[in-house]
């Protein structure tokens, strides 16, 4: 299930701090193409052309011609002069650009919309305080979407980075950051829950064009994630989930103070639901992607797989959810990696043996692609996937991954002339261990279920990869299993679109609970043959299906 | 023969190739070798390069380490299954990880290489209490009781390794078990091992199979 194929064309923008190019599809307006950067032009509305921030400089190129609002907004002899409003002008070939007053830099952007799912539903019987915000936070990253509940708009969306990440990559080292510390443990909290209104901030300043007042009429506010955001968000249960005891249990990470927390996001109306996680391991962001994927609504045998740097994972048999988390650590995330990145402009998301597409020809036998066709700056972690799977098919990176060759202190460069572009053998043993844990997991709940590899029949996976894996090179390192690529289907944000879901319902948390009802969660410390498994899963080679799983 | 056979086996090794390892000595044995040959003249010296090899090269992965010392320990079982006679046992040691601590596969490293070496370990599990590693460790008649702990509250905690050197000097132990620990904290700060009331550490799997034998000896000979 690949994303349609679209036409690309290039944007170029010249800005006082430098150009940029940028691959873009055809007919996209340039603001909506620039949301998706850190080169984002100024904006306080939602693109509507009504407040007219968004001057820009046409300087050539194929666009589409001035709108109304255009004519609105800008003078005639400003116009003569190339000005025009950025969400107003669509591209219809490749242009040329200049921003002379680009919006300040932010670590938010919007979400491509390829990548949302759609999330039917409204509520037209809501009298006040219509707007609803859902998020998925995650260890790495944070994403969220403001709605009109009332209408069943969804109005703008932002990603953006985990700010706790300076306490650690992983789950772990952040709650060991916040044991026994308190003043520590409540700077956590703040940092997340300012990350969050800071995103709702800036879709209301830029695509509503009012901060204050908006986040009065916020009705609702559902955050889901895994146990231990959920717990450092809230600042309670952190302590607990440190010790294994509590481990298969339910946590409560709800907010003691329910009031600080709203008066801390201005949002004095909103109804804050943290979705409660399944155990202490598994949270909440999985229950969401049940409900997008709709999983235990067909048949036995689907198996969902969202990854991150805590991966989670669940088996639908046809009455019971078997589920499981195992800590994969970053790599699928792209952190964690000498040049790691998440998939964003200039990240490699795509490695081929033969020239494909608009790609940087790298040497005779590999190219590459990059996030908008930018400079390569680093790997996501389908890129990742695709340059592990390409350089064991030319026997540079051998099953047990090591190189072939040693490529010394500078690591294995796709292009020679950009060290963004090495691999080191590290990383290829932090990938390793991050598909091992993930394939071996997988493994662990079929047989709890008494089930095989060939008995799925749908395969969902969701979070870190996002629509850009290749199914081909997952199954060829065995990160997936080599079955009919027709039962495998990628979904980008489905977390995010469960916690959509849950907001555009009238009792939301209620789908949640009831799906709660229904899992099993398993320890993976606990099963014997695990480590195992997880060893024999090391190698980088196909699952065999045939074998007991 | 026998150093074609060496060389099979550790070029199967290097390339962590169990099934290439497992036909290397399966053919050996089909020729004649004993299996008390595989493992004193084949697995046991590869075991050892590994030790050496692996702390110099800088390409070796922790990925690699784990396949190798897998590898190293079911061909030694199998081989032990095959012996005329019970082999001679360096020591015994008790295994597991902190309380606390789910984090399994450093132990499982260091499990391969006793057991490749002629040690043997009961597994004692993750999430270890203090009092069950020092009544295990009796029972067993362990030389070294080894703790493993992956996070720094468990390595430096209460309940971890301070608390079984604690046990041991109360019940009078502490000249009969020895105390080993390993993990990523004690990477961070090589010193940390004394804080906590270890008598050694080890930076790897690996190295800590090496560090054991050595201790047990170091014990047996005083």
């Amino acid at each position: 299930m690949d994303a349609p194929s679209v036409s690309l064309v290039r944007l170029s923008v010249q800005t006082p701090s430098g150009d940029q190019v940028f691959q873009v599809p055809l007919g996209t307006s340039v603001r909506d193409a620039l949301d998706l950067t850190e080169l984002r032009v100024r904006a306080a509305c939602g693109g509507s052309g009504g407040c007219g921030a968004c001057g820009v400089t046409l300087v050539g190129g194929a666009v589409s011609p001035p709108t109304t609002a255009e004519y609105m907004k800008l003078l005639a002899v400003e116009r003569q002069q190339g000005a025009r409003l950025a969400c107003q002008m669509r591209l219809q070939g490749d242009a040329v650009v200049r921003i002379d007053d680009p919006a300040p830099p932010s670590q938010w952007r919007s979400i491509p919309p390829e990548e949302l799912i759609a999330a039917p539903g409204a509520l037209p019987e809501l009298a006040q305080h219509v707007y609803g915000v859902a998020v998925d936070l995650g260890t790495t990253h944070i994403r969220l979407a403001l709605w009109n509940r009332k209408t069943g708009q969804r109005i703008a969306t932002r990603r953006g980075p985990n700010p706790q990440g300076t306490f650690g990559a992983d789950v772990l080292n952040r709650l060991s950051a916040a044991h026994g510390n308190p003043a520590r443990a409540d700077e956590l909290a703040k940092l997340a829950r300012t990350a969050i209104v800071q995103a709702v901030r800036d879709i209301l300043k830029r695509d509503v064009g009012e901060v204050t007042p908006m986040l009065k009429e916020i009705g609702e506010v559902i955050v889901v994630g895994n146990t231990a955001m959920l717990a450092l968000l809230s600042g309670r249960g952190g302590d607990t989930l440190l010790n294994p005891d509590h481990w298969a249990g339910r946590i409560d990470c709800q907010p003691a103070d329910r009031a600080a927390f709203q008066a801390q996001w201005f949002m004095p109306h909103a109804a804050i639901h943290l979705v409660d996680a399944v155990a202490g391991f598994i949270g909440s962001d999985l229950l969401a992607d049940l409900v997008a994927t709709r999983l235990t609504e067909g048949a036995a045998g689907a198996l969902l797989l969202d990854v991150g740097t805590n991966t989670e994972i669940a088996l639908w048999d046809g009455t019971r959810l078997h589920v499981t988390a195992v800590p994969g650590g970053p790599a699928f995330e792209g952190v964690g990696l000498r040049n790691g990145m998440a998939a964003e402009t200039g990240a490699i998301h795509r490695v081929c043996r033969t020239p494909c597409g608009a790609f940087h020809p790298a040497s005779a036998d590999i190219s590459f692609e990059t996030v908008a066709g930018a400079p390569a700056r680093g790997f996501c972690g389908s890129g990742l996937v695709d340059a592990v799977a390409v350089l064991l098919a030319t026997g540079q990176i051998k099953p047990s991954g090591r190189f072939a060759v040693s490529p010394g202190p500078d690591g294995f460069l796709l292009d020679s002339a950009n060290p963004r572009t090495a691999l080191f053998s590290q990383d290829i043993d932090t990938f390793q261990r991050a598909k091992a844990a993930t394939a071996a997991a997988m493994a662990a709940l079929l047989q709890r279920a008494g089930m095989g590899w060939s008995d799925i029949q749908r395969l969902c996976v969701c979070g870190a990869f996002g629509h850009r894996l290749d199914i081909a090179n997952a199954q060829a390192i065995g990160l997936l299993p080599p079955l009919d690529p027709a039962r495998i289907e990628l979904f980008a944000d489905a977390s995010l679109a469960g916690a959509e879901i849950g907001l555009l319902l009238p009792a939301g948390a209620a789908v949640f609970a009831a799906l709660g009802e229904r899992v099993a969660a398993i320890n993976l410390s606990q099963v014997s043959d695990y480590d195992d498994r997880y060893i024999d899963h090391l190698r980088l080679r196909p699952i065999d299906i045939n074998k007991r799983a | 023969m026998l150093d074609r056979i060496i060389k099979d086996y550790n070029d199967a090794v290097f390339e962590t190739d169990k099934d290439a390892a497992f036909e290397v000595v399966n053919n050996a044995l089909a020729n004649g070798l004993t299996a008390e040959d595989v493992v004193f003249k084949v697995v046991i010296p590869a075991v050892e390069e590994m030790m050496s090899d692996i702390t110099r090269d800088p390409d070796a992965n922790l990925a690699q380490h784990f396949m190798t010392a897998q590898i190293a320990a079911e061909v030694t079982e199998k081989m032990l299954l095959k012996f005329a006679h019970p082999p001679e046992i360096i020591g015994r040691v008790v295994i597991g990880t902190a309380a606390g601590d789910l984090h399994s596969l450093g132990k499982r490293i260091v499990m391969g290489c006793l057991k490749a070496l002629m040690v043997e370990v009961l597994d004692l599990g993750v999430n270890v209490p203090a009092e069950k590693f020092v009544a295990e460790a009796l029972n067993y008649g362990a030389d070294v009781i080894a703790i493993s702990a992956m996070m720094v509250h468990t390595a430096t905690g209460e309940n971890g390794a301070r608390k079984v050197r604690a046990l041991l000097k109360e019940q009078g132990l502490e000249d009969k078990i020895k105390i080993v620990v390993g993990g990523a904290p004690y990477r961070f700060d090589n010193e940390l091992y004394k804080t906590v009331g270890a008598d050694g550490w080890a930076a790897d799997g690996i190295a800590a199979g090496k560090m054991i034998v050595d201790l047990i000896r170091a014990g047996k000979a005083s």
